[in-house]
């Protein structure tokens, strides 16, 4: 009996040292619509898997949609996926769940699975939505947390104390280029509720109905591939989300040459200046500072250093070199850090 | 990249003795001077009238390149226009009007946008139209951005046109070439000789496309101008005459030529 226990915790320590413990990635069913997080999730899985990990897609459904009509059939094809619907996930203690932070009730029932728990926190503001109050990660065995920002990083941490946190920056892939053609007279909005993007339209039209047409956008529900070709054809990007966590909108806009009008979110990302973009405080003169600049841009009068400012951005965000390098790191840390931990248990076993 | 665009700018001019000529053409040819990117030439048509002529031989156009043309029949600004654009040195010519301004940014946009588009031939400004006083009236051109509007947004069509008139050639710049292919303004056509003009080179697919950049300042109806005329002077038309006008344009555009047309008021 003891024999088999050591051979088990050897297995799981070589499988550890092999890169191929299980990585489990929890995803939500977006039904086809694409989602910023859901993105970062299988970037992140892709990479690893390119670097020689295992990772796996689990998803609460059989009937999962899957990414491939907005993200891309590779991230389909290459990454292995499993519903938790109707069987039981094959778990050692080797493996790693890494659950979004939304999914409190799933922590809940992973709570006494033996594998590594990591809370995947990409927008603080879900983090307690389903935790009943005076529940903590922690008690479902959760003390690691991967969020995208050190602002985020900050809020969380006096949160969730005695959570230990590490930081991978998203990604913006290559397909966010700017146009070689001029762009048109279009506003691409990105709104987290959809009314703040009616409102806007519907208050610019009528004061400012010499600019009729002006042509909004609604970017929501469109695939990766129509996303980045409609939002290069813009001249404006118009963003609203008190409760982001990073704005990857506008880092998509800034790479697609679009400068944005952006409403200062609750957490301020830590790419944000003053020569980066329009950041306004004051939702009800959004129109106006549209219109404004709408101005501007027709008369040639916008400041060639918006744009250099905006690629300098872009540029901490767009190397998917150093994307790679981080999340590979992190969870060769990690898997190192649970053989040690098997290690010891195993010293203690021959003991 | 050379800052300069080969660009024949055509300026049909019928007399020096409209309501504030002087200021007009003063602000007209500053507006040449303080392109971004220079222009190649200025082609002035003008009539024989004196007080114009000396005026035009002692006005200083600072570094342009003009070349001037008389124009010794009765005053007709299609028939000068034909005859500047005849005359235009370049591949490129653009209309012009003396009570009209360029926004410096023009130029240099449509260089890009030629660049940029190779397949389109004749490219017009969002143009700003104001009233006398220099006060904004509103935009034209610019409806080819509108939702719904066009086929291909930015894109001026035949289908367009056939439901919206409301188009202006001041300021566009085009291909010589498509004057030569398909014919230039008709005289004939009064009131909407541009209209027809743009009916027919959109009929025989001549790619045209709006800047969406504020290209030019159109003075609206200025007293004595050539449509204030149309609609408060010697030439007043009355509603069904307008009618006749815009259905005129409606079938000349299939031709090239210049035909002979008349109205002859229903109830005569």
């Amino acid at each position: 009996m003891e024999n088999a226990n050591k051979e088990r915790v050897q297995k799981s320590i070589d499988n550890l040292k092999q890169r191929q413990s299980r990585l489990y990635f929890f995803v939500q069913d977006t039904k086809g619509n694409a989602k910023a997080s859901i993105r970062f999730t299988y970037q992140m899985a892709y990479e690893l898997k390119k670097s020689g990990f295992n990772p796996i897609m689990i998803h609460e459904k059989k009937d999962y949609t899957g990414v491939k009509s907005w993200l891309g059939e590779d991230y389909m094809n290459e990454l292995e996926h499993r519903p938790i619907e109707g069987q039981n996930l094959e778990i050692s203690p080797e493996d790693f769940l890494i659950i979004p932070e939304i999914f409190g009730y799933v922590m809940d029932q992973v709570k006494h699975l033996p594998c590594a728990k990591i809370v995947l926190t990409q927008q603080y503001s879900n983090m307690l939505e389903t935790l009943q109050p005076g529940q903590s990660w922690t008690q479902f065995g959760f003390y690691k947390c991967i969020t995208t920002t050190e602002v985020q990083k900050e809020y969380i941490e006096k949160v969730f104390r005695q959570v230990s946190f590490d930081i991978v920056k998203p990604f913006i892939s290559e397909t966010f280029q700017p146009k070689k053609t001029p762009p048109m007279p279009i506003i691409a909005v990105h709104s987290r509720e959809q009314e703040d993007t009616i409102n806007l339209i519907k208050t610019f039209y009528l004061r400012f109905p010499q600019y009729r047409w002006f042509t909004f956008r609604d970017m929501r529900g469109l695939s990766e591939k129509e996303f980045s070709n409609s939002l290069r054809e813009c001249f404006l990007s118009v963003w609203i989300d008190d409760k982001s966590g990073f704005g990857t909108f506008p880092l998509e806009s800034m790479a697609s040459g679009v400068p944005v009008i952006g409403k200062i979110p609750n957490l301020a990302p830590e790419w944000m200046n003053e020569d980066n973009g329009i950041w306004v405080t004051d939702l009800t003169s959004m129109s106006e500072y549209v219109a404004d600049f709408a101005q501007n841009w027709l008369e040639d009068n916008i400041k060639p250093e918006l744009y250099e400012s905006m690629k300098k951005t872009v540029e901490q965000y767009n190397n998917k070199q150093i994307f790679t390098e981080n999340v590979v790191n992190l969870f060769d840390g990690y898997l190192s850090y649970r053989a040690t931990t098997l290690e010891e248990q195993l010293s203690k076993i021959e003991d | 990249m050379e800052n300069k665009f080969d660009v024949s700018v055509i300026l049909p001019i019928k007399s020096a003795l409209a309501k504030n000529f002087d200021e007009y053409f003063q602000k007209a040819i500053e507006s040449l001077n303080n392109q971004r990117v220079k222009i190649d030439e200025l082609v002035i048509v003008h009539t024989g009238e004196e007080t114009l002529v000396n005026f035009l031989n002692n006005f200083n156009f600072g570094e342009l390149t003009v070349n001037k043309y008389l124009w010794d029949k009765t005053p007709n600004y299609c028939d000068q226009v034909n005859m500047g654009l005849t005359n235009a040195k370049n591949q490129w010519v653009s209309l012009f009007e003396f009570d009209d301004e360029y926004s410096a940014i023009w130029f240099k946009n449509v260089k890009q946008y030629v660049e940029a588009h190779p397949n389109v031939e004749m490219f017009l400004p969002v143009v700003v139209e104001t009233d006398e006083k220099g006060i904004f009236a509103g935009f034209t051109n610019e409806a080819t951005f509108a939702a719904n509007f066009s086929q291909e947004m930015g894109f001026l069509t035949n289908d367009t046109l056939q439901n919206y008139q409301n188009f202006q050639t001041a300021g566009s710049v085009f291909k010589k070439s498509i004057i030569d292919d398909f014919g230039g303004f008709k005289s004939s056509v009064k009131l909407t000789f541009i209209y027809e003009f743009l009916l027919r080179l959109s009929y025989n697919s001549v790619v045209i496309m709006t800047i969406p950049k504020l290209g030019y300042k159109h003075t609206n109806l200025r007293e004595g101008s050539l449509f204030w005329n149309y609609k408060n002077g010697e030439d007043k038309m009355t509603e069904d005459e307008v009618k006749f006008w815009i259905q005129t344009a409606k079938k000349e555009y299939f031709f090239t030529d210049d035909r002979v047309i008349k109205y002859e008021p229903e109830n005569k």
